[in-house]
């Protein structure tokens, strides 16, 4: 059951990624085998800046709220759309470092 | 897009909509013995709120929309009241056409669109939040 789940979830992350390669790679029209590592680390930077993008509007979204500016309902929102990028980024993450890991305890 | 975040984010087009809508109703019961100050003047006018949807470009939802606030047509209570300062030559004053019971069903109707809307939220975050589990429980 676990195996299956673990399967399933890694199969979702793969499509993930191979779908933001495509379209790293289309952006920046590279091609060849040594591109692969690079768009790879694009795709996880781009991640990364999405959620650190979200995090900071979320912020301001709070400041706002403070001097009274904002909606309660739009800072709940830019807060919860912040949540759910940073869960997704931790969740993806910790996957590949189980991975990484995985791979450095093999044996040789 | 995602049509989890899609579904919350037009969930939260319905708070905006029913947030205003609630404001209206609110001005209505604030002012219902707002009168005018000259002899004659006319008083409060009920406002209403009227929705629309919006076709949202980059993901072709609907989202839901504040579409006009207008006023209320219908003719003003007269009442008896010759030392009020808006009373015409007659002692008439014109009271404002606003009917509580109306306003106060119009709130609850608000509120429970408010809390419907809210509930989609809620559920699209709760089903997020466990399809995202599955990456964390097969570590």
């Amino acid at each position: 059951m676990i195996d299956m789940i673990g399967g399933v979830a890694g199969r979702a992350i793969g499509n993930i990624i191979e779908q933001s390669l495509d379209s790293a790679q289309g952006g920046s029209a590279v091609s060849g085998g040594q591109s692969t590592g690079a768009s790879f680390a694009d795709t996880l930077m781009n991640m990364g800046n999405d959620v650190i993008t979200n995090l900071k509007d979320a912020e301001v979204q709070s400041f706002k709220a403070v001097s009274g500016e904002a909606d309660t309902r739009e800072v709940v929102d830019a807060l919860m759309s912040a949540e759910q990028s940073l869960q997704t980024a931790i969740a993806i993450r910790d996957k590949l470092v189980t991975a990484y890991l995985e791979i450095a305890r093999m044996q040789i | 897009m995602d049509p989890l975040i899609l579904s919350s984010r037009i969930a939260s087009s319905g708070l905006k909509v029913q947030e205003s809508r609630l404001r209206i109703v609110s001005q209505n019961l604030a002012n219902a013995q707002s009168t005018g100050e000259t002899p004659g003047a006319d008083p409060y006018r009920r406002k209403t709120i009227s929705f629309s949807w919006e076709l949202d470009q980059a993901s072709g939802a609907a989202m839901a929309n504040v579409s006009r606030i207008g006023q209320d047509p219908v003719d003003f209570d007269v009442e008896f009241d010759p030392s009020h300062p808006a009373a015409d030559d007659k002692g008439m004053v014109k009271m404002p056409n606003v009917n509580m019971l109306i306003e106060l069903a119009d709130m609850r109707e608000a509120n429970r669109s408010y809390e419907a809307n809210l509930q989609t939220i809620k559920q699209t975050r709760e089903l997020l939040s466990l399809t995202l589990d599955l990456l964390r429980a097969s570590q």
